[in-house]
């Protein structure tokens, strides 16, 4: 086991390495000049110089990828070119924004999606069981920013139950105010949701063919303990490669609802990142949000490898 | 809920029995109809019989004669489009009306099943304690230690070995008839009345079967409940039932106690299968010809007529036979109930006189048509412990070690071994589908490439191979006659015309009609498919077919029509074959000379008279004392092997077989390449062990004639 989580971690820091090639490597031909950016157009040709050499922008390529990785590595993300902060600082609490979002849509949504779908499953073309599949297709066919902005009409404009707009106060919480969470939560659900459902539907409809299924109600079990005990666990085994797939799309789908609903979280960041050209600021962002990736898939692959006794310590 | 279920099954035994004279289980007039999307299937149709307490009823027919359903029926588990008629009496109670509450504490505590492919009857994520502690927990409310125990007890009485701690391992972590174990384990856990077991032994090995019989043979003493036991193999039934009930197209044709049915059977399709079956060498040491069973059966779609449903296959079918369905009649005073107008006809002539199998006459200096030296396949490559460095830590698999062999044009090489042995490698190999890792493969003296591309178009049509699963090696989109065309067409370069007319004859010469041409697999039976994949294989006039487990899914009526097709193309075109089979009959029947591998490793060789007679090498003497035979009064042979072929990843100390052998001599064997020995009365037989021949044809000779001498041998182990 230990031998398998060092060699998942050694994989984790090589996947990170070609990533942060690759996020150098793109904001190294984006358009435009960084130090022209910074100083306006209006700036004179030395002025510009000045901030190149300050800025190192005249080293060749591989030193300022090593400083940069240096940098990270110790922690150090860099400085924002726009705000004239440390990175480090501003991320901080955007990540955490984004994590709260992220995890109340993915512990809340998971688990009803999951459960939604074994009850599908279970009762094959019943009235329920279509409803479901009908309202599935619907969410996963609309994008999340059509979800949203329908959302914010039904729930906020025109009920007003909720707030349209998720802002938070400068030096609060999120959770201060958990309601501000609801409608992101419910549009960033949406296709996860949906796909989770139906994967695991199928799944459980599979498994209910299987002969180790028909052994356990030949052997007079209860129809729940063979459901719980020996249709579900095996059903989630697939099921949980489609939940670590989305745990990427809940990542995108960060970036848009957070600027749909006016989140405060690291999508919002990244996507101002762009428009102001911020390299620095995107580098970083790119970078978190690929760790991110990479370690909730090593939690995904230890919930698979503890559900998956043929490939437990393999 | 019933008050049984509370009780502990020693009490359970004193509350309540049934009503004197009522049978454990009694099937009334059962059909079983499916309508399903793709047509109506009458998979049962006016069953009847009864099971007691303590005989073992064998249910034997031939695939989709509705033996398993009418055992699925027995435990009311059938899908929600059948439709049941008459009635299935669990002492004296009807199953199908029974509430499914009450059904429910029937099932696993009172009437249990056992399964085929035990592989998938066992929840692959939880420890095979557990599933039998569940049913513990169900039936008679034992939990915690108390379930555990109990557990350990029953994987005691199966003969597992570790019985305490093997409830912690896994499904996959037991080999095939371990697992069966747990089943079995699993379905005795409340001492059942009624045990129902489905094919337990097909898809084992030989060996593994033997031992499961043992253990099917030993219980039938020792719990006092019913057993049905359904099977297709007439050595298994042989071997287990007290009573036989002989099943056709969905109807019990004959039922008789076992002696009765195999000395004597009443019912011309009893007959013609019991003459299906490769039977063993006789002292005369003469093979008996195969008969077989022409046609197919009576369809599944079929409606239900006023005639019997045999009379197209019979060879004794008289006008009455199309005309009304023969009543179920006693054959002799005894009882002994047959459907047949005309059961006092039936004898052992009623398929024809037995004529001993034409043998070919040996050349002894022909060259040989392949010829195979030192083959080597290693599958994967060596495994670093930390990926890119660091010890091997995974070793390439071993297929196939040092395999040499011949083939002389116009035989038949039979090769045998358990799954693992490397049989089918070796068989991939010559046909090129694998690359061999070494060694040198000569066809009519010319060397033979590694991979089939290489290979020169001519040589890729002398070699040809026929596989297990003909659907699977058929194209499904295209008529069968476009496959015959293509083949004819690639190996011949000839016109599409006169590449048909040949298609056609090919056809014939398998037992089908040119109309067969314009069909597709799919509408063909399984036996119909495998004869169109050899005729494939014919195709190209090839040299050496090359047969994968050719007829292993077969039927034995269809087995016997391909096995009769091959000799017959032998004889004709003298084409030579590759037979690998795990089925010990077959190989006697129709090899000329049998190669046997261990562990990848050849471990005895010869011409088939001389590797049937002792001496045997000790694995080739387990596999045939394992092999079931289609006699009830032959008396089992106590040779029996655990366990399965090891997977190979590093080389043998000793001798491959050492780890199972029971004639292990200790260090010697452990830690010694054993020699190939010649035996001097054939030098093209040789025997891998480090036992002289002379010493082991003694010990063989000595353990047959004690076990034909003295009639109760103890059995098993």
């Amino acid at each position: 086991m230990a031998r398998f989580l060092l060699l998942r971690l050694g994989l984790i820091v090589v996947t990170l390495l070609v990533i942060s090639f690759a996020v150098f490597g793109v904001t190294e031909v984006l358009p435009g000049d960084v130090a022209t950016q910074i100083l306006g157009q209006g700036a004179t040709p030395e002025n510009v110089a000045v901030v190149r050499e300050r800025l190192g922008l005249d080293d060749p390529w591989p030193m300022r990828y090593a400083s940069w990785v240096g940098g990270v590595v110790r922690g150090d993300l860099g400085e924002s070119l726009v705000q004239r902060l440390p990175i480090t600082e501003m991320v901080g609490g955007r990540l955490v924004n984004s994590l709260i979002l992220a995890s109340f849509t993915f512990f809340v949504a998971m688990p009803v999606a999951v459960a939604v779908g074994i009850w599908a499953g279970v009762h094959r073309n019943s009235f329920g069981d279509r409803l479901a599949s009908m309202f599935s297709l619907v969410a996963i066919s609309l994008p999340e920013f059509v979800t949203g902005v329908v959302l914010i009409i039904v729930f906020s404009t025109t009920l007003g139950w909720l707030p349209s707009s998720s802002l938070v106060e400068p030096g609060t919480n999120p959770l201060t105010r958990p309601q501000i969470l609801v409608l992101p939560a419910l549009t960033l659900t949406g296709v996860m949701f949906a796909y989770v459902m139906r994967m695991t539907r199928a799944n459980v409809i599979e498994v209910l063919e299987t002969n180790y299924v028909r052994s356990a109600i030949l052997k007079g079990l209860p129809m729940r303990q063979v459901i719980w005990r020996h249709v579900v666990p095996n059903a989630m085994l697939p099921t949980i490669s489609v939940i670590t797939l989305n745990i990427g799309w809940l990542l995108g789908g960060l970036i848009i609802v957070e600027n749909v609903f006016s989140y405060p979280g690291i999508g919002r960041m990244l996507l101002t990142s762009i428009q102001t050209r911020d390299m620095p600021l995107l580098q970083a962002l790119a970078l978190l949000i690929a760790a991110t990736y990479a370690v909730s898939n090593l939690f995904a692959d230890l919930a698979y490898t503890w559900l998956n006794p043929r490939i437990r310590f393999a | 809920m019933s008050i049984a279920s509370f009780l502990s099954p020693a009490t359970r035994e004193s509350v309540a029995p049934p009503a004197e004279g009522v049978p454990l289980l009694e099937v009334r007039d059962l059909s079983v109809t499916f309508y399903t999307p793709r047509g109506t299937v009458r998979a049962v149709r006016h069953a009847s019989f009864t099971v007691r307490r303590g005989e073992v009823l064998g249910l034997v027919g031939e695939s989709g004669c509705g033996k398993s359903t009418v055992a699925f029926a027995t435990l009311a588990y059938l899908p929600g489009t059948a439709e049941v008629g008459g009635s299935i009496l669990f002492e004296g109670r009807d199953l199908m009306t029974m509430p499914a509450g009450e059904l429910r504490d029937l099932r696993g505590s009172r009437i249990a099943m056992v399964y085929q492919d035990p592989g998938s009857a066992l929840n692959p994520t939880m420890r095979v304690g557990e599933q039998v502690e569940e049913v513990l927990h169900t039936h008679l409310g034992l939990s915690g230690q108390a379930a555990e125990e109990r557990a350990a007890s029953l994987f005691e009485s199966v003969g597992l070995p570790n019985p305490a701690r093997v409830g912690r391992r896994f499904p996959h972590e037991l080999s095939g008839g371990q697992q069966q174990r747990v089943v079995i384990a699993m379905a005795l856990a409340c001492e059942p009345d009624l045990l129902l077991m489905d094919e337990p032994t097909t898809g084992l090995d030989v060996t593994t079967e033997a031992t499961i019989l043992d253990l099917v043979a030993e219980l039938k003493d020792r719990v006092n409940a019913g057993i049905v036991f359904v099977s297709h193999n007439l050595g298994v039934i042989a071997r287990v039932a007290d009573r036989v009930a002989v099943m056709y197209a969905g109807q019990i044709i004959e039922e008789a106690p076992v002696r009765e049915l195999f000395a004597g059977p009443s019912h011309p399709y009893t007959a013609g299968l019991l003459s299906c079956v490769p039977a063993p060498v006789n002292e005369t040491g003469l093979m008996p010809q195969l008969r077989n069973i022409p046609g197919s059966v009576y369809p599944a779609s079929e409606p239900n007529v006023d005639a019997c449903l045999f009379a197209d296959r019979c060879p004794m079918v008289q006008d009455i036979c199309r005309e009304s369905a023969p009543p179920e009649i006693a054959a002799n005073a005894e009882g002994h109930p047959v459907r047949c107008f005309f059961p006092e006809r039936v004898d052992s002539d009623t398929w024809g006189e037995p004529t001993p199998r034409p043998r070919k006459p040996r050349s002894t200096n022909e060259a040989p048509l392949l010829q195979v030296d030192g083959l080597h396949q290693y599958y994967g490559t060596d495994q670093k412990k930390y990926i890119f460095f660091g010890p091997p830590s995974r070793r390439p698999v071993r297929a196939n070690v040092d395999v040499d062999f011949a083939i002389q044009p116009g035989r038949t090489l039979g090769i045998v071994g358990e799954s693992g042995s490397g049989k089918s490698t070796a068989a991939r190999s010559i046909a090129g589908l694998e690359r061999r890792t070494a060694g040198e493969v000569l066809l009519d003296g010319e060397p033979l490439a590694a991979g089939v591309g290489d290979r020169p178009r001519g040589q890729q049509s002398k070699v040809r191979m026929v596989f297990q699963n003909p659907a699977a090696s058929l194209n499904p989109r295209l008529p069968i006659g476009s496959v015959l065309v293509r083949s004819i067409r690639k190996s011949r370069g000839i016109g599409k015309a006169e590449a048909r007319g040949i298609a056609v004859e090919l056809l014939e010469s398998v037992g089908l009609d040119g109309g067969y041409m314009d069909r597709r697999p799919r509408e063909l039976s399984g036996g119909q498919q495998q004869r169109v994949a050899l005729a494939a294989a014919f195709a190209a006039d090839p040299e050496l077919i090359i047969a994968d487990e050719a007829v292993s899914a077969l039927d034995v009526s269809v087995q016997a029509q391909v096995l009769i097709l091959i000799a017959e193309r032998q004889r004709r075109e003298g084409t030579a074959f590759m037979f690998i089979t795990h089925d010990l009959g077959v190989v006697r029947y129709i090899s000329d000379d049998i190669l046997v591998l261990y562990g990848g490793h050849v471990v005895e060789t010869g011409p088939a008279e001389a590797v049937l007679r002792p001496p045997w090498s000790p694995y080739t003497e387990a596999l045939l004392s394992a092999a079931p035979v289609p006699d009830p009064d032959a008396e089992p042979s106590r040779i029996r092997l655990e366990g399965a072929v090891p997977t190979l990843r590093q080389p043998f100390a000793g001798c491959p077989f050492a780890g199972r052998c029971p004639r292990n001599l200790g260090d010697l064997c452990n830690n010694t390449p054993p020699p190939m020995r010649v035996d001097s009365a054939d030098p093209r037989h040789q025997i891998l062990c480090h036992i002289p021949l002379e010493e082991l044809a003694a010990d063989q000779r000595a353990a047959m004639r004690g076990r034909s001498a003295v009639g109760e041998t103890p059995r098993g182990r």
